[in-house]
């Protein structure tokens, strides 16, 4: 009986668990290109029978200033959901209970109303808090190096609205960060004589860094994602100038497109950006070189550049 | 060893919440002085070296650093830690840095000292543990043996009159354990005051000037190391020596 037994375990470790494993794999492999000839084929499809190119190329200047306008205001919502969103991670560790109990308060709200709810409040809801005609920010106008810019409460209020929500998820990504380097850590850099303060500084909150970025990044993709709902404030965003144009021409897929390719760019730059961060954040000599072989590639991409001018 | 005690502890009691870790411990280390503590598991070793630099807080008692008070409520603890080297189990080396940035840190960063002083002095140490070429490997680039070496390193970089160490070979392979054992043993040979805890009774032996039998909380015994070994003379610490062999 035990002799069965022992034979059976090395049938399993000589080829029997081998086996399946490539059964699987090319039982997945299978699936995957399945899949993948099917979606390619219904895509060459619907650009071959439904999208109207002269219409494609006609249709593009009136995306632009949509591309120029959610650009803008992804990279300054990013920007502060980012750096605020940090200080509020922080403040969620803080020993003192009121400022981690507030930014707890804080990052329960954003996280649990739809950001549809808070681009209203910020949107209709604000501005009520004055007079009619009387809220400040009902017309602006600013002049930085010669350009001058005038707007109203749509495009604060859009930022304002992002900012506010992704400094939550941003936040909860650094508190995880944080939580997850070793209490160690601490313990080594307080046993030097550091303070609390610079033990965060330079010992904590690179690896919690570090730990929180592809949550971070997850975070500020959909961030870029999130500028659709703008639409609902009347900001002529991608989705406001499709729907202009679909109401317009009944086309729906030519102008689809655009906005397809529109959001790919600006996700996969971010993705790019994300994971050119995560290589930096990787410690070792190896990841140096690889670093100095990025350095000297964009190094003579840019001296390609100078010799064309 | 001189007559000059330099670490004191006088009645010391910590709890962990309703834990009694550490009994009226009472106990004077001189300058110059390797006392090593040993003692079952859970007996309060590491606690009482956490408690020297005020990693953890007492609740009675006292604690000194020639003759400063660290556990009072007053102490400036971030000036006094500065003067107390810890090593610990784990090397808790900063992972994000290159062995010379771990070493330089402290220095530059508590001290004010330039940067080109501390990386001079972080060389020279390097040299000093033996790790001659690896000042600028990361720590997850070097065997534990060399991470507990650069621990030490940056421990002395700040220049204490104590170090601490916890247990600083447990975590080692066996073949790791003599390298380290040999820069403790050059340090103490150097006049550095130290409190080890370990497990390496061939390095209390030879190194050690006192042995500590901690039991339970309490400080069971406390003696001049060949003495001790020689014949232990309370009945936890034969006790504890018959285990070993
Ligand atoms: N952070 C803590 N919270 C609660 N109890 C603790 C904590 N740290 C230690 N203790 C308890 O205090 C007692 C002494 O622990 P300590 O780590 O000092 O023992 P030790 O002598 O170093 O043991 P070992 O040889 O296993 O390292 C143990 O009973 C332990 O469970
Ligand atoms: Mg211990």
């Amino acid at each position: 009986m035990s002799e069965t037994h022992s034979q059976n375990e090395s049938d399993v470790s000589s080829g029997g668990v081998l086996a399946n494993d490539t059964f699987v794999r090319r039982l997945g492999e299978l699936l995957s290109v399945t899949l993948g000839l099917a979606v390619a084929s219904f895509l060459g499809w619907i650009m071959f029978t439904q999208v109207d190119y002269s219409l494609l190329q006609s249709v593009f200047p009136r995306f632009v200033e949509a591309f120029k306008l959610v650009l803008t205001i992804v990279v300054i919502s990013s920007i502060l959901s980012v750096s605020l969103g940090t200080l509020m991670g922080l403040a969620r560790t803080s020993s003192s209970p009121v400022t981690s109990r507030i930014s707890k308060v804080y990052v329960e709200f954003f996280r649990g109303t739809p950001l549809l709810f808070q681009l209203f409040v910020i949107y209709f809801g604000i501005p009520r808090l004055w007079a009619v005609g009387q809220f400040p920010l009902g017309s602006w106008e600013i002049a930085i190096a010669g350009f001058s810019y005038a707007g109203d409460w749509r495009l604060p209020a859009a930022i304002i609205g992002l900012t506010l929500n992704h400094i939550a998820y941003v936040a909860e990504a650094i508190r995880g960060g944080i939580a997850a380097v070793d209490d160690g850590q601490l313990e080594a850099a307080r046993s030097l004589g550091m303070s609390n303060v610079q033990a965060m500084r330079r010992v904590v909150l690179p690896q919690a860094w570090r730990n929180a970025l592809p949550a971070i990044g997850n975070d500020q993709i959909i961030l870029v994602k999130d500028t659709s709902l703008l639409t609902v404030i009347a900001l002529q965003e991608i989705m406001s100038v499709f729907r202009n144009i679909n109401s317009n021409q009944l086309d729906p897929w030519t102008p689809l497109v655009w906005v397809c390719l529109f959001y790919l760019l600006v996700t996969m730059s971010m993705s790019l950006l994300i994971s050119i961060l995560e290589r930096r954040a990787d410690w070792s000599s190896e990841q140096e070189e690889s670093e100095s072989h990025l350095k000297r590639l964009v190094g003579s991409i840019g001296e390609g550049l100078g010799r064309r001018q | 060893m001189s007559n000059e005690s330099i670490v004191e502890f006088e009645n010391v009691n910590k709890y962990f919440g309703q834990t009694h870790v550490l009994k009226d411990v009472s106990m004077e280390v001189k300058e110059q002085e390797v006392t090593v503590i040993i003692g079952p598991s859970g007996s309060g070793k590491s606690t009482l070296l956490r408690c020297t630099n005020r990693l953890e807080e007492i609740q009675s008692g006292e604690i000194r650093l020639d003759s400063e008070a660290i556990s009072a409520p007053d102490a400036d603890v971030d000036r006094l830690r500065q003067r107390i080297g810890m090593v610990f189990q784990s090397f808790n080396l900063f992972p994000h840095m290159t062995a010379k940035e771990n070493i330089m840190l402290g220095p530059t960063e508590v001290k004010g000292i330039p940067e080109d002083e501390a990386r001079e002095r972080a060389e020279s140490l390097i040299d000093e543990v033996g790790l001659g070429d690896q000042g600028d490997s990361y720590p997850e680039e070097l065997s534990g043996g060399q991470q507990q070496r650069v621990a030490i390193a940056r421990a002395l970089a700040m220049d204490p009159e104590v170090m601490l160490f916890d247990e600083v070979t447990s975590a080692l392979d066996p073949e790791l354990v003599g390298e380290v054992l040999d820069v403790m043993k050059d340090l103490a040979t150097g006049g550095m005051t130290m409190l080890v805890v370990t497990h390496e009774m061939g390095f209390a032996r030879e190194v050690g000037d006192t042995i500590t039998l901690m039991s339970d909380g309490k400080i069971a015994e406390r003696r001049p190391a060949a003495e001790f070994f020689e014949q232990p003379q309370t009945e936890r610490g034969q006790e504890f020596l018959s285990r070993l062999l």
